[in-house]
């Protein structure tokens, strides 16, 4: 009786470690994802802190989920044109996605403090429209705490945004700057 | 038509144009907390509606131009934290590893001073979007709530 007791606690420990090792997850339920439109007539700013993002360290993949309403601009109406129907209908598209995979994760050190250049090769959905996209960003490994900052461009038009006439066409850029800055834990 | 009225209706116009111009640009942003909450609910029964059928959730807690419902949410505190932007977020549980994620506001955030994991609360605040099982991320998505304050009712 005490054996089996002995070796069941056994089995029971080695289970218990080999999952832990399994995973290899950093999460983030609060990334904050900026964008920026510059024109000569008026900068546009918006941003969102809460982007919920995955990196796995064993297979390099990298997710991002970003809930479209939670983008707050300064003027109210501009927020309402963003969440509009013409423009991004976050009624019936609440959410953009990233989903990447790092392709010089050999580079990059998860277990070692230190900042590494990252790439990724992926796509991006938005609006329900799909496009390959490859980043580069900047992970930096702390203490077990991963923090990651990228710069990216998105053109709207890809993704079916179209100011073709009008104030917007003039106001917004065809080319957005957008930054995010996520700090995960496993 | 004399020369005199024309001049008055077309600075009425302008004054018009200008007005409303101005009421545009400088339209505040709702204030969900001085604003009626429209469906009282359970963070489970939330996270659970989300579950069934999240397109026709959509349609019933999200608003085309953003403006989306205004909640009050009943639940238990599962976790706590503060975001990037020192927003306090509160964690309410739902049946399923789903929750409700309540981010509170700079000026809101001390109502949370006291609560503590395991309290009962009740919320008021703007859904985001909704919780979904998301095969990507392999987890849950909670139920987003922004602009949230303690309701003391």
């Amino acid at each position: 009786m005490k054996n089996s007791i002995i070796i069941i606690s056994a089995v029971a420990l080695v289970l218990l470690s080999a999952f832990s090792a399994v995973s290899g997850k950093y999460i983030t339920k609060g990334a904050h994802i900026n964008f920026f439109s510059h024109t000569s007539v008026e900068d546009i700013k918006a941003d969102n802190y809460k982007a919920v993002s995955t990196i796995d360290s064993e297979s390099g993949v990298v997710i991002f989920s970003i809930p479209m309403q939670s983008f707050e601009f300064e003027k109210a109406l501009m927020q309402k044109h963003y969440n509009s129907k013409k423009f991004l209908d976050t009624q019936t598209y609440p959410k953009a996605k990233y989903k990447g995979k790092i392709t010089n994760l050999s580079a990059i050190h998860f277990d070692q403090d230190g900042t590494y250049e990252a790439t990724i090769s992926g796509e991006m959905t938005i609006k329900g429209i799909t496009k390959p996209s490859d980043q580069k960003g900047t992970i930096t490994v702390k203490g077990g705490e991963v923090h990651v900052t990228a710069k990216t461009n998105i053109t709207l038009a890809d993704f079916g945004i179209g100011f073709e006439k009008g104030k917007p066409a003039k106001n917004i850029a065809k080319t957005i700057a957008v930054t995010v800055d996520a700090k995960y834990k496993k | 038509m004399s020369k005199k009225k024309i001049i008055i209706v077309a600075v009425i116009v302008i004054l018009g144009g200008v007005g409303f111009f101005l009421s545009q640009w400088f339209m505040p942003h709702r204030d969900v907390q001085n604003s009626a909450i429209d469906i009282r609910i359970t963070a489970e029964n939330l996270v659970a509606e989300y579950l069934k059928d999240a397109t026709k959730a959509n349609a019933k807690y999200l608003q085309a131009e953003g403006e989306s419902k205004i909640l009050a949410v009943t639940g238990t505190i599962t976790g706590m934290e503060e975001d990037m932007k020192h927003q306090k977020v509160v964690y309410l549980a739902s049946a399923t590893e789903a929750k409700v994620s309540c981010t509170f506001t700079e000026k809101t955030n001390k109502d949370v001073e006291n609560l503590k994991v395991g309290d009962k609360v009740s919320v008021k605040g703007v859904i985001r979007s909704g919780a979904t099982y998301d095969e990507d991320l392999e987890m849950y998505e909670d139920v987003i709530m922004e602009k949230c304050a303690v309701l003391h009712e």
